[in-house]
């Protein structure tokens, strides 16, 4: 989860007065933030694209450039510190992102401003056109137009990072969007968004002043292209953005051209969203844009021309939902009544009107109007938990339910009890390990043939881990080899379900408890294995039926499987010798392994 | 005066020793005659003499103590005895010059023997023609024949063992007057040293008691055996005492897993809170793992990148129809259940595909479907799945716990109650909220723990209220209240421990560390 760095004293100012750290914190996490802590931190200076960049938490230097990639020998230099509050992303919320949005969210719960935010927007006059060459690459555009209050170095930073953190958390690391920031003054005339030929087009990417570049060559060659070049590289032709004149903005989702980057002292900029997904691509600029708003900055619209038809972005017409009083009471168990639901619908940041009705049922239901860049909202108990929210979790009074309902343990879960009690009554100690190994630990280290077919996973990132086991064996004899130079006899247990596969079982696979039990020592062997064995069966009130077996796991003549009336059975033995040498092991082994109970 | 008097073996020895004697003994014959060390003689004797059985005296006397050197001293004869047979074979007078010469030539000191020699009266000074002399005299003739006192007294030393007490010489006709004066200053000889010694021996009242039989033993022993309990011997035993504050032996007992202590303890905490435990294959299908809990087909939870999906079972049948289409419908736009759907169409195959559960919600969405109809309450325990690498802090497989509760008044309040009850039953005294964002609840709580040992705030689990689309095409119309927790990470935080890896190394030098009681 990608961590950001909220400035104090700039949510201050936008909160309009100085609240405490303490105050901060507690109310971000009121709001449903993961605050870190607060803390001092460290910024410098890119000395090739001059960005500001943040110094990772406890390290004095930094020599990767986040926004162009550029990476140096010597440490940047250092550029000043600020008392910031360390946030996790909330991949849920984009609209809490960033300084801008916290601000606006904290308005709302502290009472400062309520109800829905206005961002009004102004014809900027400028178009964009898209060309049908995109369908297939890189399909869907959103964009617009913001004068910003002068763009210095603090906040040129606070673009960037939230740029990058809508790439991670709407963009999914821009394949879905992806967002490009220029500035306005460097274009001439109206925008075409296209696409360019990989070899033969070249232009001069961000961080590589006077070094043009063609499409492939940036996949190939550039920090930042090399690190998104999956995006791209299987594509015929790659999408890019130019003015009238023809100078490329972007190659998106690669990179900004060197030449319309916006720096300190940027008044007005132009922001597009591309992307193989619309809702994504809508989503990322209207928070982007959204935010930026809160920051000072004034949206103006584009006229889109898009396969024959015109439209106009961005398109932040507040959204529209009933909410019903009643449910609210039902599904938050809360003693609400109309205006208390509509203050904390406020405190949220949306409109609330109660809708007009000639019934007493229909009193209850009111209006909403939330904005646009909350697209979680997806049904009415998304604004419930709004709800939730602006009255406050701290303010809810826990209670129970009064039902009565009488607890089952599982079957397996007491027999297991049981079968515990009674090792730790003869003195093996229990031990656990994990249910994922391989093939060759599994099954070839103990003599037996790999089946055809076994539970096996199909993409394990471990080689270690890629079969869920059918036996406890292999964790025992795991455990004894890393206690090998304990003093003997040692004796082990472990308890835990095993799978194998089965076309009748729930998901094709049966599922069982099963005791695997192990002793090391020079007296160790079948006669001291069965002995626990049939404690262990006389404990549980069963008898065992023994019969000898052929087993490659053990010693010939001294392995036997059993069987009970009840659901109890097993195998148990002398480990074979080879084995104990795979598993360095010094002292003969007995071994047994007990089905429980079968789950399914 | 007691009626009867019981000692312990050592003590008794001694009375019986003095018992059988004529007159007093010094504690060294005692130790010697009983095998019991010098110290516990005087113990038993200094207790018997408070209780006026005994009698101890203290007598000072001189003893001789031979120096190791003087046995060959004595055999080569002393200077001065070498001298004396010098002059009597001379048969005159020697003049000092000469003698002296002679004693230089044998390595004997000549100022031993003009002082020893005259000292003795062996020899007196006269004058010669040849200046000053020695001359032998009668009583150095006699002495040609016999012993001087200090050589018998050295003798006597030497056969003793290195020492004799002065006033013994006398009976052994040696005179203890001479032994000192020749002696006393010659320490490569010998030396004479004063010393305390104690003789006991028996009142007549102490004497009685023996005589009477009130004197009783009682044996000393580190053990009983099993003749002395059954025989009634232990009676007479007196168990040694032991210093009781010193350490023992180190065992540790056989037990239960850490992990599964703190797994027992969670189910126990369900069970007491009426919930009934329920269980699901580890091998899942997507729709039960991803579906069912209206995670898009898309999401990236879903990727390979984190989900283990399985190569077989590769696939498997859908289930019951009457489940199928409504989470279907619901994915595609809502269904009935008042929301938008993610707006795509649903793929029943990728629902078929068959992983490695990634959380038990799996088994408790399974028993929701089951049970949709109030009251109910649910709880699964058991292994869960992420197609991660290792770490310290992460591990493959883990353990998570789930709960559910369907309830005709399960709210956002009862969801907190229930939780508080189910964290203070996990051992945490207070507990608070935040709000969160999970995918499948709404709303969604974080709950915080004050951790006493670590005197801080933790975030322990997620929580909410399942959403619509979860609970409705499930045929379900109540709010359920669901919540779950990794069971590993509370482990590490009891038990103090830093790397998740070490819960299932097996190594039996950390798992014997972990107090069950911790």
């Amino acid at each position: 989860m990608p961590i950001v760095n909220i400035d104090l004293e700039w949510l201050n100012r936008l909160l309009g007065k100085p609240f405490p750290p303490e105050k901060v914190s507690e109310s971000l996490e009121q709001i449903g933030c993961d605050v870190e802590e607060v803390v001092e931190i460290t910024r410098s200076r890119c000395p090739n694209c001059g960005s500001l960049v943040e110094n990772p938490l406890g390290q004095e230097e930094v020599k990767t450039c986040n926004f162009c990639g550029h990476e140096s020998e010597v440490p940047f230099e250092r550029a000043g510190t600020s008392k910031v509050v360390r946030l996790d992303l909330l991949a849920a919320r984009p609209d809490l992102f960033d300084v801008g949005g916290l601000a606006r969210a904290l308005h709302g719960t502290l009472e400062i401003t309520t109800g829905l935010p206005d961002y009004p927007i102004r014809d900027s006059g400028l178009s964009l056109t898209v060309d049908p060459s995109t369908e297939d690459v890189r399909p869907y555009i959103q964009c617009a137009v913001m004068t910003l209050p002068e763009v210095d170095e603090t906040s040129l930073v606070a673009i960037m990072k939230l740029q990058e953190n809508l790439h991670w958390g709407v963009g999914r690391d821009r394949k879905l969007a992806s967002i490009g920031v220029y500035d306005l003054e460097t274009l001439e005339g109206d925008i075409t968004y296209t696409t360019l030929d990989p070899d033969s087009e070249p232009f001069v990417p961000l961080g590589m002043p006077g070094r043009p570049m063609t499409g492939r060559q940036i996949l190939e060659e550039h920090p930042k292209g090399e690190a998104y070049a999956h995006l791209l590289s299987h594509l015929p032709r790659y999408p890019v953005l130019r003015d009238e004149k023809g100078q490329v903005l972007s190659m998106p989702p690669i990179i900004n051209s060197e030449e319309t980057r916006i720096k300190v002292g940027t008044k007005r900029v132009f922001i597009d969203v591309t992307g193989i997904s619309r809702s994504a691509a809508v989503k990322a600029l209207d928070t982007l844009i959204c935010s930026l708003a809160e920051l000072g900055g004034e949206i103006e619209s584009v006229r889109v021309v898009q396969d024959g038809q015109e439209r106009t972005s961005p398109d932040l017409t507040p959204r529209q939902r009933e909410v019903d009083l009643e449910e609210a009471r039902r599904w938050l168990g809360l003693p609400l009544n109309p205006d208390s639901l509509m203050a904390s619908m406020r405190r949220m940041r949306f409109d609330i009107e109660a809708l007009a009705g000639s019934s007493a049922k229909q009193d209850n239901r009111f209006l909403v109007r939330y904005p646009a860049y909350r697209t979680d909202i997806r049904h009415m108990v998304d604004l419930l938990e709004d709800i939730a929210i602006g009255y406050g979790y701290l303010n809810i009074e826990p209670r129970l339910v009064r039902s009565m309902t009488v607890g089952e343990p599982r079957p397996e879960e007491q027999v297991g009890q049981r079968a515990r009690q009674v090792m730790i009554g003869l003195g093996y100690s229990e031990i656990m390990s994990l249910p994922l190994t391989t093939a060759e630990n599994h099954y070839e280290r103990l003599r037996q043939d790999v089946p055809e077919r076994f539970a096996r996973v199909s993409n394990p990132k471990l080689k270690a881990y890629d079969v869920l086991r059918s036996h406890l064996l292999t964790g025992l004899l795991e455990a004894l080899y890393e206690n090998r130079r304990r003093p003997v006899p040692l004796r082990l247990f472990e308890l835990d379900n095993v799978v194998a596969l089965d076309d009748e079982g729930p998901t094709r696979t049966a599922e069982e408890r099963r005791l695997a039990v192990v002793e090391i020592g020079p007296d160790a062997g079948y006669a001291a294995i069965r002995t626990a064995v049939d404690a262990l069966l006389r404990e549980m009130g069963q008898e065992g039926r023994y019969q000898a077996i052929e087993h490659p796991t053990f010693v010939t003549g001294r392995v036997a499987s059993f069987t009970t009336d009840g659901q109890l059975q097993g195998v148990l033995g002398e480990l074979h010798p080879e084995i104990l040498n795979r598993f360095n092991l010094e002292y003969p082994v007995g071994l047994a392994e007990i089905t429980l109970h079968r789950i399914f | 005066m007691q009626n009867e008097l019981i000692l312990d073996e050592n003590a008794y020895a001694v009375w019986e020793q003095l018992l059988g004697s004529d007159g007093p003994l010094k504690v060294a014959e005692l130790e010697e005659r009983t095998g019991v060390d010098q110290s516990q003689v005087t113990a038993a004797a200094t207790q018997a003499a408070q209780q006026g059985y005994f009698k101890v005296e203290e007598r000072e006397r001189q003893e001789l103590v031979a120096d190791p050197q003087a046995e060959a001293v004595l055999a080569k004869g002393l200077p001065e005895r070498q001298a004396l047979q010098f002059l009597a074979e001379s048969g005159q007078p020697v003049p000092n010059g000469q003698l002296a010469g002679w004693a230089n030539k044998r390595g004997l000191p000549p100022n031993e023997v003009f002082k020893y020699g005259p000292m003795r009266g062996w020899m007196k000074r006269v004058k010669s023609d040849q200046g000053a002399a020695l001359e032998l005299t009668d009583l150095g003739n006699q002495a040609l024949e016999e012993q001087d006192d200090d050589e018998k007294a050295l003798r006597l030393a030497i056969e003793a063992g290195g020492a004799v007490y002065l006033d013994d010489l006398q009976s052994r006709g040696v005179d203890p007057a001479r032994v000192e004066k020749l002696l006393g200053n010659r320490d490569e000889l010998a030396k004479i040293k004063d010393r305390t010694q104690r003789l006991v021996s028996l009142t007549d009242q102490g004497r009685r008691m023996m005589e009477e039989e009130r004197v009783k033993v009682k044996r000393e022993q580190t053990a009983l055996s099993s003749d002395d309990i059954t025989s009634g011997a232990w009676r007479d035993i007196t168990l040694r005492r032991y210093d009781v504050t010193l350490p023992a032996e180190t065992a540790y007992p056989a037990k239960i897993h850490p992990m599964r202590k703190i797994m027992e303890e969670t189910r126990r905490a369900f069970l007491e809170m009426g919930f009934s435990e329920v269980v699901s294959p580890m091998v899942e299908s997507a729709f039960w793992n991803f579906d069912a809990l209206f995670q898009p087909q898309d999401h990236p939870a879903r990727d390979m990148q984190d989900t283990f999906y399985m190569e077989h079972p590769r696939k498997v049948d859908l289930p019951e129809e009457k489940w199928v289409e409504p989470v279907k419908r619901t994915h595609e736009d809502g269904w009935k259940t008042g929301s938008e759907g993610w707006g795509y169409k649903w793929d029943a195959e990728t629902s078929r595909r068959v992983v490695l559960r990634t959380h038990t919600t799996a088994s408790t969405i399974r028993a929701l479907a089951a049970h949709p109809q109030p009251p109910g309450k649910f709880f699964a325990v058991g292994w869960t799945f992420r197609n991660e690498t290792i770490s310290y802090k992460h591990l493959p497989v883990f353990h998570q716990v789930d709960g559910i509760v369907i309830d005709e008044e399960a709210n956002l309040a009862t969801l907190l109650g229930t939780l508080q009850a189910f964290y203070h039953k996990m051992g945490f005294g207070k507990v608070r909220f935040k709000p969160a964002f999970y995918p499948y609840t709404e709303p969604s709580v974080d709950v915080v723990v004050y951790m006493e040992s670590r005197g801080k705030w933790l975030e322990m689990g997620g929580s909410g209220i399942f959403r619509p689309e979860v609970t409705e095409p499930l045929g379900c119309k109540h709010p359920v209240l669901a919540w779950g927790l990794g069971i590993e990470r509370l482990a590490m935080l009891r038990y103090g421990l830093n790397d998740i890896r070490e819960l299932y190394r097996s190594n039996l030098d950390t798992l014997e560390e972990v107090a069950l009681c911790r």
